[in-house]
């Protein structure tokens, strides 16, 4: 009894960390959202309580359908491109070959470089007058520059491919880490057998990544619905508020907009969406677990 | 032993409570004044060379100069007022200043200016009083101002075969095909990002073709919103101006001679087109923004920050607080700053008349001033910053063509209405119209 009071003891700085910083935030947000705050009722301390009113106007503007919307797609297609080319990527540095370390921490560069440096090279690069249309007139594939980030239809899907380029080096490390953990005899062994590469990566890598691959995915997941900064910096959201996720629609209501009360129930959402999602990953994470056991 | 060992202790106590108290006595009282100049600037350092003079008139006083980010200035302020730790002296960019003013930031400062004499509050324009009182009552001066207008190149311009810089929107599509066709580059620049930079440079083409920020489905607006959107469809400018960082982007593009026209600022001589480049490219000049057509007077939105004292300061600090502030409007020193630097124009009326003879450059910055309308005012005072959230939406979508700009403008107009009670959107509406009306009628 003594000892485990003891240890208790030893939880309060952690205990204390997430009070103050995760659930002390995450209630004054969820206050906030149902209160009718701006900048002058949050200044004087006058916000009355208007119940689920934010809720109602927030799922009824057509600007958050749209950064729900892009926000599943935004997650979906980092998720799987970030997956599939880290894995791939980890296959072929399972293997020895010249200059393998140099390559190796090349791939590590996104990870390097602060974000806003590739967002501002990523602004320039997708810009009309940028790199990409730069190339593709001067080798006459296009007459006219492609509006990458300038028009309706398109922007949300040049952010993304900003994502998974910067989401790779996450997925390659994890998953290169756990292919290392496979004893290479399990690989030699089903050499001998005959096997080929896809039926030495389908039934031999991927089964014993399992584990390795669902916190791969979760934490992804997790990492990137809340992406923000990237977001804001290549395209504000914009134009016309066509790229906005989640978090940056929240963020421009909040200090666009000082509709902090609005900007609140988005986090909300965004939140019940995250924890639907790891849910979901994590049953069956837990499917996995059982069948193994 | 014991008790003698119990006697050192408290003396040392006692000792090092006497020392600490002197010491508390004895430390400097110190002011912090907050803005988002940096020390770069003109401004930021006229504002160092005041301090250090204060400082010397006033040994007890020590004052401390911060500098945020411009982005990230309003949430600054905003976490300092939660927080309780609002600086003493509050800058802030004019159109939030009636919000701020609304939100109870600014403490007022209407005895201590009576105390100074009217007269000097009077020297103000009329704008600038208009953004920094509400109900008979001061709450802030205007520090500087600042305007847009056509920055050109006349190298450029030449080449293209183009003797003089268009003056209205039929002559500024006329040379932008000139210029792509003999050029083959962009002709025209401006900042439509979604920010106040792409609301406050649409506002002067916006205004000056009788448009409303309270009225955006009427044809006068949507005609400017059309021209602009043309420009573009056109190709005559990049779709890039809606991801523009700031307006200082377009400035690089002008510099780099990938553009011969572009919307900008007087503030740019103290910051990209100082002296040195000036010369160096040698062929800037500056014009009145085209006019829809010949004979409409071009209405500018006027720019500028301004100070007030902090209604939570400490009322000791109070007196002191008002002293630099006086210091940093007097007309003295007005004119001094903008005798020496050239980022921004003077506010008083007595310090513009002796600047205008002596800075050619800022000749069309100075003249339009007088007609320079005060934001606030024209789109419903403290809700401004709302209304112009919608307007660079509206913007953005017509530019890329996501939205015509009517229904752009449609949709914005509804909105905007949204923002206001039924009467105070009538009085709103109101008074941008009788303002505008004076303006283009004086």
């Amino acid at each position: 009894m003594k000892a485990s009071y003891k240890l208790y003891f030893f939880l309060i700085p952690a205990l204390m960390y997430q009070l103050i910083f995760g659930i002390y935030p995450l209630i004054y947000n969820f206050i906030l959202s149902l209160k009718d705050v701006n900048l002058i009722t949050y200044m004087g301390g006058t916000s009355q309580w208007i119940g689920l009113s934010n809720y109602v106007q927030t799922l009824k503007d057509t600007v958050f359908q749209r950064a729900f919307f892009n926000t599943l797609v935004f997650t979906g297609l980092s998720l799987s491109f970030q997956f599939i080319i880290g894995f791939l990527l980890a296959l072929l540095f399972n293997r020895s070959f010249p200059l393998k370390g140099l390559l190796q921490s090349l791939i590590m560069v996104p990870w390097v470089l602060p974000i806003i440096v590739s967002g501002s090279f990523f602004r320039w690069f997708f810009s009309d007058r940028g790199m990409v249309n730069g190339f593709l007139l001067s080798w006459g594939l296009i007459d006219k520059p492609i509006p990458w980030i300038t028009s309706q239809a398109l922007p949300i899907f040049s952010v993304t491919m900003a994502n998974i380029w910067l989401g790779i080096p996450f997925s390659f490390v994890l998953l290169y880490t756990g292919l290392r953990a496979i004893p290479l005899e399990l690989f030699e062994s089903a050499e001998i057998d005959g096997a080929n590469w896809w039926q030495k990566v389908l039934f031999i890598a991927v089964p014993l990544l399992k584990p390795v691959i669902i916190t791969t995915l979760t934490l992804g997941c997790i990492l990137t619905v809340k992406v923000f900064d990237l977001v804001w910096i290549i395209t504000k959201g914009g134009p016309g508020e066509v790229s906005h996720l989640l978090s940056t629609l929240s963020y421009s209501l909040a200090f666009d907009k000082f509709q902090f009360g609005k900007a609140s129930s988005v986090l909300v959402i965004m939140l019940l969406l995250t924890i639907g999602l790891t849910i979901f990953l994590n049953s069956i994470r837990a499917k996995e677990e059982s069948s193994i056991g | 032993m014991k008790w003698s060992l119990r006697m050192i202790l408290i003396m040392a106590m006692v000792l090092v409570a006497v020392v600490t108290s002197v010491g508390f006595t004895q430390e400097k009282v110190t002011l912090t004044v907050q803005d988002y100049y940096g020390s770069v600037n003109d401004n930021g350092r006229f504002i160092d060379e005041m301090a250090v003079e204060f400082e010397k008139n006033h040994p007890n006083v020590k004052v401390n100069h911060i500098d945020i980010p411009f982005a990230q200035y309003l949430p600054t302020l905003l976490q300092q007022t939660l927080t309780k730790t609002l600086p003493d002296i509050i800058m802030a960019d004019n159109p939030s200043v009636p919000q701020l003013i609304k939100a109870g930031t600014y403490k007022d400062l209407t005895d201590k200016v009576k105390e100074w004499g009217l007269e000097n509050w009077e020297d103000f324009f009329k704008g600038h009083q208009e953004v920094t009182s509400s109900e008979g009552k001061i709450y802030a001066f205007q520090f500087t101002t600042n305007s847009c207008a056509l920055f050109y190149r006349k190298g450029l311009l030449d080449k293209a075969g183009i003797a003089n810089p268009p003056e209205t929107w039929q002559e500024l599509k006329e040379d932008s095909k000139k210029i792509k066709e003999v050029l083959g580059i962009n002709a025209f620049g401006f900042d439509a990002s979604a920010t106040e930079g792409g609301t406050w440079q649409f506002e002067p083409f916006l205004w000056s073709n009788g448009g409303s920020l309270l009225e955006l489905d009427q044809p006068e607006a949507i005609e400017a919103l059309q021209f602009l959107t043309d420009m573009v469809k056109e190709g005559y400018v990049s779709r890039d101006v809606v991801n523009v960082s700031s307006q200082g982007d377009p400035t690089q593009w002008f510099i780099n001679g990938e553009i011969p026209f572009m919307v900008n600022g007087n503030w740019e001589f103290g910051w990209q087109l100082t002296e040195d480049v000036m010369q160096q490219l040698g062929d800037v000049h500056v014009a009145p923004l085209p006019v829809p057509e010949k004979g409409k007077r071009i209405i500018v939105p006027f720019g500028g920050e301004c100070f007030g004292i902090s209604s939570n300061i400490d009322p000791a600090k109070y007196d002191l607080a008002w002293e630099f502030l006086k210091l940093l409007v007097s007309s003295d020193n007005m004119l001094k700053l903008n005798t020496e630097g050239d980022s921004g124009l003077p506010t008083r009326a007595s310090v513009a008349k002796e600047i205008l003879g002596t800075k050619p450059i800022l000749k069309v910055f100075l003249e339009q001033a007088q007609y320079a309308l005060p934001r606030p005012l024209m789109g419903g005072m403290d809700k401004y910053p709302d209304v112009s959230s919608f307007v660079w939406v509206a913007i953005q979508k017509a530019l890329t063509g996501v939205a015509t700009p009517e229904k752009a403008f449609k949709e914005a107009a509804r909105n905007i209405q949204g923002l206001f009670s039924p009467e105070d959107y009538e009085k709103y509406k109101q008074l941008a119209r009788t303002l505008l009306q004076e303006v283009s009628e004086r």
